[in-house]
């Protein structure tokens, strides 16, 4: 067995579950079964945030060991759930490392994702039934579903733009302010505070928080302390984003 | 129509809004009802445990604890990670309102309404946490004495 091809596949499927959002835990366990059931004699892969540090004893004392590096990433679920699946049946099957390899590879081309009109539909509901759960009219609803629209486009623009995470966060919730000041003024009886929570919802660290405290569970606190950080700078950055709009537009209209 | 504004309709908006995060965090297929489904027990939990506990921290516990532990029982079935419907369900959850309150406040210069509204927010992100620990550490008990029994 060709020990390089098998630290390459073991890093790989290490880096692809990363790069779509799984827990510390999840990527070392499956980095260590996958190890051990090609007949390693100790698998010790070590993960941070941003950092996978795979090292594994071969059979007769050779110890490889590689390190890569995991740029910061959004969180697909559907990518998860393949890479884990992947795993598994690799783990049952332990198939010839070519044949691994091409399945490992295939999963990150064959990529499924949902088309962009879809996503802006999606980031419009987002922020509409947001707002009317919150207990909005119908009207804020439909207000803070273009909110919702626009962070959607903004976000995924400055994504493209590789623009910085709070800065990103920030901006968006600036420019929901200011829709949902424009909206709630043209049009009566709406509620300029319902529709911009509604359009915040989409930026919420909902989502990192909770996973902080999975990572934390299970013993993994320099994740969970950096995930925990993560967030609530998010929700400051948010904070920073809306109180701007709002500030600005009450010091030039008094509104 | 009581029962339709207080229970139904909230239950309803959950469900619409795990379903759209669902599909902006490429959850796919059956995964998105499941998500869904997730997020208005979740929300049915909260709504329902009120006249009992009258306290909307302990009610976010509940409803977080709910949505763990539905969560934990579709990954086992369906066999797939178990952090995808957890987090998707629990997003509506997320005190979006709280957070906005607190800012608006702080932009007010009202600082004491500022520190009991932030602090209430910590408290409902707290509840959320809590329960979404205790829920993932039992199940970790859980599956280490199975396989050493």
């Amino acid at each position: 067995m060709d020990y390089d091809v098998l630290l390459n596949l073991a890093s790989d499927l290490g880096y692809g579950l990363m790069a779509s959002g799984a827990e510390i835990y999840r990527v070392e366990e499956s980095i260590q079964r996958l190890l051990i059931a090609y007949g390693m004699e100790k698998a010790d892969p070590f993960v941070i945030p941003n950092c996978i540090i795979v090292s594994f004893l071969a059979p007769g004392g050779k110890t490889l060991t590689q390190v890569r590096r995991i740029p910061s990433h959004g969180t697909d679920v559907d990518l998860i759930e393949r890479y884990n699946d992947l795993c598994r049946t690799l783990c049952r099957e332990t198939p010839s490392l070519e044949e691994a390899r091409r399945r490992l590879l295939q999963i990150g081309q064959t990529r499924r994702t949902y088309s962009f009109p879809v996503l802006l539909v999606a980031y419009w509901s987002v922020a509409a039934f947001s707002c009317l759960f919150f207990g909005g009219s119908p009207v804020d609803g439909l207000c803070s579903g273009f909110c919702g629209l626009a962070v959607g486009l903004a976000l995924t623009g400055m994504t493209r733009l590789n623009a910085n995470l709070f800065f990103r966060t920030m901006l968006c919730a600036a420019l929901t302010g200011f829709l949902a000041l424009g909206m709630s003024h043209l049009i009566p009886g709406s509620h300029s505070q319902l529709i911009i929570i509604g359009g915040l919802m989409a930026l919420v660290p909902g989502l990192s928080f909770t996973n902080a405290i999975r990572d934390v569970m299970a013993g993994d606190m320099v994740a969970g302390v950096t995930k925990i950080a993560d967030a609530l700078l998010t929700g400051v950055s948010i904070a920073l984003g809306t109180g701007f709009a709002l500030a600005l537009t009450r010091l030039l209209w008094g509104v | 129509m009581s029962v339709f504004t207080t229970y139904f309709l909230p239950v309803l908006f959950a469900f619409l809004s795990s379903a759209a995060f669902a599909v902006i965090f490429n959850v796919r297929g059956l995964g998105v009802l499941i998500c869904s489904l997730g997020g208005a027990l979740g929300w049915l939990a909260y709504l329902l445990s009120a006249p009992l506990l009258q306290s909307d921290i302990a009610q976010m516990f509940v409803a977080a604890v709910v949505i763990s532990v539905y969560a934990e029982v579709m990954a086992r079935i369906r066999k797939y990670p178990v952090t995808g419907y957890q987090l998707v369900a629990i997003l509506p959850l997320v005190p979006g309102g709280n957070i906005y309150y607190t800012m608006e406040h702080a932009i007010n210069g009202e600082i004491d309404a500022f520190l009991s509204s932030l602090l209430h927010t910590m408290g409902l992100a707290g509840a959320i946490a809590v329960g979404v620990l205790l829920v993932s550490s039992a199940v970790r008990m859980w599956s280490s004495y199975h396989s050493h029994v």
